[in-house]
């Protein structure tokens, strides 16, 4: 659906997307991670045909997004980071201009049940609404209509937790029907529970990209261990790192591959109770600016 | 400072700092401007009798009349070097305070940064309070410099100090009156138009007092400039005036400042309909949508002010009863060649004024850009083209309607008191017409500012003010031709004072469509937001 190959925009000397690679399959919830001023914004913004790019190669639906903006747009939903709406118009008069102006004609159940569950009041000029509020307006208009693709740059950076089960729910619904998302965050949690690939950039470069599953097993599970008596040594295995005993309580991080190991040697210890968490993507997000520490700001 | 207040002196040096290069430039074209006329002048007129002589050809020439007001003292020369100064470049000294009071407290709760104040140790009264001191120290510094720089051009101490005090009074009433327009209403767009409105009533109101009923002219501060009388035994007491009212109002303002609430305007925002009507799909028809109530208030404002301006035309020989005025009457041409060289003036002015609707047209699909709502259009279906085209419709197809409408309004106002509206239908909606090219040629360059970048469109205005900088002091200054010939207005016909040209037209709408083109060959290539 969308294919960036090592895409570079300069603004100036400053070079926003240094590089950039991006693939998002038909029908997946595609992470797109990367800390502030990393280059997600730039990056949609040039899909969306509204930057013209240095060099590199960007393509949606395999057209190319600068040439073919209109037949892009035709297929495919925006809301972004920072919703702006026509002060004058009405949230519901704004939600109705963006649906046609797809091309598409909102049903209007699906309209009604939208602004039901976000909650949204219709009436109220554009001036008069919130940023939350605004949010939901370009919510409501991506979501009421069918499209191939929905792009949504930090989607939830306003609503509420209420409101953000909701927008998980109906991107569900959405996925379920078939539509591919690309969903930009700094926020992860926000991501591992849609997301079935992430992209992670940063200073306009991809540090990492994979299928979420993937990325844990190559990554170590945090142990805690209790046992009656005192905890087994598991220094030597292979494995083993951040060790740490505390009396009859152990913690450590075991990679995928030593797991076998550690339990072997933890079954005669009389164990009490025993955890293993998999890496929350923080700790993968964290490890991926480890390893490729971009240009420090 | 204390209480509500605290805070106020740091904002009013944020506002200074944040005014640098536009209250300065501003500042010093006009007083450059002045300096440039007092210093002409007595070269221009070297002996008495010339002076007298130009004085009384001014104040029999109703057009100038009703622009610049007039000179009550024909033996001073001070009053003939200041006459475009007094009245018609206080007004581009009032816009200055348009639009710093409303950059310093509306548009600042609109972007919600006054909030953000708000929520430091500032106080609830301090933004507008400040706006109004910043105000002060700039009306202030334009009063100084102007009685500076005029007395450096050679004319008295005196005269050139209660000029300046002029040029500061009317900034400091229409500080105080854009301070009130500013608690109005909750968009800064809306509580521009009212104050701009209220400026330009000020200023017509004087136009027809001083051709037609004089007293008008006391209730506007544009009159109490003239009478004045800052360059022959000046009247310092007419500078009470300008303070009083600047005190009531700012006084005005604060009281409605403190019965409402942060971020909302006194005339309370209301609900709209919550499903968009059919006709609603894209780029033009939202630009029409957004346009429709501005485009409403300029159609009643341009006809409004046609209206008046027509009707003074037949009235305004009929007060030049002396045998010196008679004598020069039938030396321009008799009565109706003053009629129609009056109109042709007030056309050229009105076609300017209306130009500014252009520009402000462009300026609002840049800050659509700006504001990221371009980005949120352009990701549907509605291509690049169709915005462009969108924005132009308006500018260039509004400039165009409102020039149609003048052109009625004045017929209708000079038809019905002169007694033949077929003839001046005739004669005044072509020449209204004709204006049109040179308007949108200015308006496609505002264009190009914007198809280059979006934060380039301001500089249109830069353009229009010089363009009409251009034709008010370019002969004065006796600049070479081609310098006042690079304004477009210059090569109107001054119809229906004379014929119409058809090539010069030919040639501006040929100029129009080239930079249209260059507009868009900008626009599509670059990047936006």
């Amino acid at each position: 659906m969308v294919e960036v190959r090592d895409l570079v925009k300069r603004f100036g000397s400053f070079r926003a997307l240094d590089g950039l690679d991006l693939q998002v399959a038909r029908g997946e919830v595609h992470g797109f991670l990367g800390p502030n001023g990393a280059g997600k914004s730039t990056t949609i913004r040039a899909l969306l045909g509204l930057l013209r790019t240095d060099s590199g190669r960007a393509t949606v639906f395999g057209l190319d997004p600068w040439r073919d903006a209109v037949e892009i747009h035709r297929r495919l939903a925006y809301v972004p980071g920072d919703v702006a709406l026509w002060p004058n118009l009405t949230g519901g008069e704004t939600i109705d201009l963006l649906t046609r102006m797809r091309g598409t004609r909102a049903d209007p159940a699906r309209r009604g049940v939208l602004l039901e569950r976000f909650q949204l009041d219709p009436t109220k000029k554009g001036r008069a609404y919130s940023k939350g509020n605004r949010q939901k307006v370009a919510l409501v208009a991506a979501l009421a209509t069918e499209v191939d693709l929905l792009i949504l740059d930090e989607p939830t950076a306003g609503l509420d937790p209420l409101m953000e089960q909701v927008f998980n729910e109906c991107v569900a619904e959405h996925t379920a029907r078939g539509a591919t998302v690309l969903l930009s965050s700094h926020i992860l949690s926000e991501v591992e529970h849609l997301a079935d690939r992430v992209t992670i950039i940063r200073g306009g470069r991809t540090v990492e990209t994979g299928n979420l599953a993937e990325m844990r097993h190559l990554r170590r599970n945090r142990l805690r261990v209790e046992t009656a008596g005192p905890a087994p040594d598991l220094s030597h295995l292979d494995g083993v790192g951040e060790l740490v005993v505390n009396g009859t309580v152990l913690t450590c991080t075991v990679e995928a591959a030593g797991l076998d190991a550690v339990l072997r040697a933890l079954s005669g210890a009389g164990v009490r109770s025993l955890t293993s968490t998999p890496p929350s993507l923080e700790e993968l997000f964290l490890d991926a600016y480890r390893e490729n520490p971009g240009p420090t700001p | 400072m204390t209480g509500p207040y605290v805070g106020t002196v740091a904002l009013v040096g944020q506002a200074l700092r944040r005014d640098r290069v536009l209250a300065s430039v501003w500042a010093l074209v006009l007083v450059g401007v002045s300096y440039a006329s007092a210093a002409a002048t007595s070269s221009l007129y070297p002996t008495a009798q010339d002076q007298v002589a130009a004085a009384r050809a001014f104040n029999a020439t109703p057009a100038v009349v009703a622009l610049y007001g007039p000179i009550l003292d024909v033996n001073s020369l001070g009053e003939l070097a200041m006459t475009k100064m007094t009245v018609l470049y206080a007004v581009f000294v009032a816009a200055l305070f348009v639009v710093l009071v409303r950059r310093h407290t509306r548009t600042e709760e609109e972007t919600g940064r006054t909030e953000l104040l708000a929520g430091t140790a500032v106080g609830r009264r301090a933004p507008l309070a400040a706006a109004l001191l910043e105000s002060g120290v700039v009306a202030t510094a334009i009063g100084v410099l102007a009685a500076l720089g005029n007395t450096l051009g050679g004319l008295p101490i005196a005269g050139s100090l209660a000029f300046g005090a002029s040029w500061c009074g009317i900034g400091l009433v229409v500080a105080a009156t854009s301070a009130v327009a500013c608690q109005l209403s909750a968009s800064a767009r809306t509580c521009g138009a009212i104050a701009a409105g209220a400026v330009g009533f000020a200023f017509v109101l004087r136009a027809v007092g001083d051709t037609t009923v004089s007293w008008l002219s006391w209730l506007s501060p544009f009159g109490w400039s003239t009478q004045l009388r800052a360059y022959s035994d000046p009247r310092w007491w007419v500078l009470v005036l300008y303070g009083t009212a600047a005190l009531l109002l700012g006084v005005c303002a604060a009281a409605l400042e403190g019965r409402r609430d942060l971020g909302s305007g006194l005339i309370s925002a209301r609900g709209g309909p919550a499903d968009a009507a059919a006709g609603l799909t894209g780029p033009v028809s939202i630009a029409l949508r957004l346009h429709a109530t501005t485009v409403l208030v300029w159609s009643l404002a341009t006809a409004t002010m046609g209206l008046v301006l027509g009707a003074i035309v037949p009235n305004v020989t009929d007060l030049l009863d002396s045998t010196s005025a008679r004598d020069l009457i039938t030396r321009l041409g008799g009565e109706g060649a003053i009629e129609r060289s009056l109109l042709a003036a007030e056309l050229s002015i009105v076609a300017v004024v209306i130009t500014g609707f252009g520009i402000a047209a462009i300026t609002h699909a840049a800050a659509d850009e700006s504001s990221g709502r371009t980005d949120l259009v352009l990701s549907t279906v509605s291509s690049r083209a169709r915005s462009f085209v969108a924005a132009l419709l308006i500018a260039l197809g509004g400039t165009g309607w409102l020039l149609l409408v003048t052109g009625i309004a004045v017929s209708l106002g000079y038809g019905l008191v002169g007694g033949d509206l077929v003839a001046a239908l005739a004669d005044v909606v072509p020449a209204a017409l004709a204006q049109v090219p040179a308007a949108w040629v200015v308006v496609a360059l505002a264009a190009v500012a914007f198809g280059t970048r979006a934060a380039w469109t301001p500089f249109a205005w830069v353009l229009l003010t010089g363009f009409v900088t251009l034709g008010q002091v370019g002969e004065l200054l006796e600049l070479p031709a081609w310098t006042i010939g690079v304004s477009p207005y210059s090569h109107t016909p001054l119809m229906p004072a004379e014929g119409f040209d058809p090539v010069t037209e030919l040639v501006l709408l040929a100029l129009t469509a080239g930079l249209l083109g260059v507009a868009w060959w900008r626009y599509r290539s670059r990047d936006l937001g």
